[in-house]
């Protein structure tokens, strides 16, 4: 019954489940990518600047330079004593390199001490009570604080508000970093959230590691959880460490002071858990073996491993729970075919405890067990179709081939039952490529069929050789059979010539050549069948009905004439022999027109003609009208003076 | 019946020659002419066959316009009508007809193929 109660339960679930989901890094840098960032940044330097970079960047690595005393010699020789970024370079790399020490003057303190004020930008700031620190010298935190303060109402950018929490964490714990601190929530909220995996500034990758490592760094001087969210973490993690190759020295070593910083800060540690190889079982190789490192590929101190749930991917059933992991040489292990589970896919959760630091320590993990199949109980047998004669059953055994050759005719079906079981457990398997392969040597022809499996686990094949014979073409002869059984999880796929067969078709049905071979030749030509013109009577016929057609005529002049039409009436005026002029020259366009011209050329000609045809015969009946009413009105005045009397 | 059919037909034929002018009489010889023609093109089409069809019907569909505006002609010029057409004298019938068979012929060349 679907009750609320139930209901609720199911949406509570629900959101339990999309929980579990969590974020896992899907980015590192492996021991490869950490050789490659010290390679890039030991590269020889030049200049104070590029010095400072390689030299601290290599330390927070746990590296150093190739020769130190040379980086050392090379600082003293660079240094500036009278400019502040100078200074800065060379006293942070100096306390990196063991017996380091770069020599101060009494100016030197002054120099960095003007350097802190609202006056100078936020990175002369930074510069100057790093190496004021670095240097040993005193300074006063409060100023600093208020300084910086004002600086980052002015200069509101990403950079220099990271800038400004590095200054941070130069200071004094006494001092009062409570505003600064809350620039890291406030920062944060700038980030952008790139489809839920990435999250970082749009000033690019330094610009996010930089903050990255601010945020952590002041977190531990300040005591002070830092204001992210677990999935934020994830997702910073993997937008600093996507890049795999570093545009610039300074690009490199933002990237190794984030990571730095997040494999030992004291609050969020994001922990990889990954598979040395593919992650396959199988009951050669039964144990399982993972890795667990913080971001630099480093194994983690106190770490336990902790298979919270195995669950088979295709039947859902949970075959193991809450299975430690057992540590050996750094690697974790389990003896998975222990469970003695069936061969398929596995989802794994595993969690990592013993720090409660560990961010994204509930992972989801693929693990194949793979096995070996055997194919059993391989019977091959013709059956009669109308069923009359008993069926002739042979036994082959993998991997020999069946003895004697098996014939089918169209009367006649072939069959073929085998089953397939796990080598190692007995259980049937149903692997996904079971393929029956037909091949003709003689003519190269190759057909494949599918075996399909029964409600028993049993597979069965049978060959009805007169419906498929099209497949065939009919050809008969004999065809070599080999069975084919293929599946991700098996070990030892299997080819197995198992027997010959012959297949006699009815002859008749067979094709003339083989299709294929004449399949890429050129085609006969089609010849293109052209409209045939309809025919048309004799040409007698046509002349003698056009005579008779046009004969009326004769007849209408015959009948005018006796009417006693005539044109003794015809004016010579000059409307009247234009009228008649150009009536006959529409006619004579009209046959024209028929003739050669089209629609458009006869309007026009018409239209010049027919005007002034118009015009000459509007005048023309205009004369005619009036002559007539001339006569008309003379004959009523006749007749009325008639009637009068 | 055959005789009143024959006296029928011999009353009508004396009253024509003697009541119509010879002005309709010359109008009514020309629609006798453009019905001939029109039935010799319909018997061959009917004996020959429609090929070609467009020709065909042009020539005959001239000939149906023409009979058409010939009778139209015939019924504007009799006096005896003078009545149902007070606004349009004979020279204007005419005009009129002549118009219209400009526009007949030129529908029917384009059609004619």
């Amino acid at each position: 019954a679907w009750t609320p109660g139930w209901s609720v339960f199911c949406l509570v679930l629900l959101t339990v489940a999309l929980g579990a989901q969590a974020l896992t890094p899907s980015h590192h840098l492996s021991l490869s990518d950490v050789d490659r960032l010290k390679g890039l940044l030991s590269q020889p330097f030049t200049d104070l600047a590029s010095a400072y970079y390689s030299i601290v960047g290599l330390s927070k690595l746990g590296a150093s330079v190739a020769d130190e005393n040379d980086a050392c010699q090379f600082l003293k020789a660079q240094l500036d004593p009278m400019s502040v970024d100078s200074l800065f370079f060379a006293a942070e790399a100096s306390q990196a390199i063991a017996d380091c020490e770069v020599s101060i003057f009494n100016e030197t303190r002054d120099i960095l001490l003007a350097a802190v004020s609202e006056d100078s930008t936020v990175t002369q700031i930074f510069r100057a009570v790093s190496a004021l620190s670095s240097l040993g010298l005193p300074l006063a935190s409060q100023e600093v604080v208020a300084a910086l303060v004002a600086r980052i109402a002015k200069e509101d950018n990403v950079l220099a508000i990271t800038t400004a929490l590095q200054t941070a964490t130069r200071l004094s714990q006494q001092a009062e970093l409570g505003g600064i601190l809350e620039e890291i929530e406030d920062l944060a909220a700038r980030l952008d959230d790139l489809g839920g995996v990435y999250l970082q500034f749009e000033e690019g990758l330094e610009a996010t590691a930089l903050f990255v490592t601010a945020a952590y760094t002041l977190s531990d001087h300040a005591d002070t959880e830092p204001p992210l969210k677990e999935d934020q973490v994830i997702q910073l993690v993997n937008s600093v460490f996507s890049k795999k190759s570093w545009d610039s020295r300074s690009e490199a070593f933002s990237v190794a002071c984030a990571a730095a910083a997040l494999s030992s800060n004291r609050f969020h540690v994001p922990v990889i858990v990954s598979t040395q190889g593919p992650a396959t079982v199988s009951h050669s190789q039964p144990i399982l073996h993972l890795l667990v490192t913080d971001i630099l590929s480093n194994p983690l101190a106190s770490a336990n491993l902790l298979v919270e749930s195995a669950q088979a991917v295709a039947s859902k059933s949970v075959v193991l729970s809450q299975a430690p992991f057992s540590l050996r040489n750094g690697i974790f292990e389990l003896n998975f075919m222990a469970s003695q589970p069936a061969s398929g896919y596995y989802q794994f959760t595993v969690a990592v405890t013993g720090d409660s630091r560990l961010v994204a320590n509930q992972v989801e993990l693929k693990v194949k067990v793979s096995t070996e199949v055997a194919v059993t109980n391989m019977d091959l047998s013709v059956v009669d179709k109308d069923q009359s004669i008993g069926t002739k059953t042979s036994r082959v055994d993998y991997p020999f081939k069946a003895k004697g050759s098996f014939t089918a005719d169209s009367h006649q079906n072939f069959a073929m039952n085998f089953q397939l079981v796990d080598a190692n457990t007995g259980v049937e398997l149903t692997p996904h490529q079971t393929f029956v392969r037909f091949h003709n040597q003689k003519t190269g022809q190759e057909v494949v069929f599918v075996a399909e499996p029964d409600s028993k686990n049993l597979y069965k094949f049978e060959l009805d050789t007169a419906e498929r014979k099209s497949e065939f073409d009919s050809m008969s002869g004999t065809y070599v059979l080999h069975l084919i059984v293929g599946d991700a999880t098996l070990e030892n796929p299997i080819l197995w010539n198992v027997a010959d067969v012959v297949l006699k078709f009815l002859d008749e049905e067979a094709p003339a050549a083989i299709q294929s071979k004449t399949l890429y030749m050129p085609k006969p030509d089609i010849q293109h069948l052209f409209r045939e013109p309809e025919k048309k009577p004799p040409t007698v016929v046509s002349n003698t009905f056009t005579a008779l057609v046009l004969s009326p005529f004769l007849l209408l002049l015959i009948l005018w004439f006796k009417l006693g039409a005539n044109i003794s009436n015809f004016s010579l005026s000059p409307s009247s022999v234009l009228f008649h002029v150009g009536h006959a020259c529409m006619l004579g366009l009209m046959y024209v027109y028929w003739t050669h011209l089209n629609m458009f050329q006869t309007l026009k000609y018409l239209a010049i003609i027919g005007s002034l045809t118009f015009l000459a015969g509007n005048r023309m009946l205009a004369q005619k009208a009036v002559k007539r009413y001339g006569q008309s009105s003379t004959l009523t005045f006749f007749t009325r003076s008639t009637c009068e009397n | 019946m055959s005789n009143s059919v024959i006296s029928v037909i011999s009353r009508f034929l004396e009253e024509y020659t003697t009541k119509t002018s010879n002005k309709l009489k010359v109008v009514d010889a020309y629609l006798f002419y453009i019905l001939l023609t029109g039935a010799l093109q319909f018997l061959y089409c009917l004996l020959v066959g429609t090929f070609p069809f467009n020709s065909f019907l042009a020539g005959f569909i001239l000939c149906v316009g023409a009979f058409i505006l010939g009778v139209c002609l015939r019924i504007q010029i009799n006096p005896d009508n003078k009545g149902d057409f007070l606004s349009i004298s004979q020279e204007r019938a005419f005009a009129d007809f002549l118009l219209a068979h400009t526009v007949l012929h030129l529908v029917v060349i384009n059609f004619i193929g």
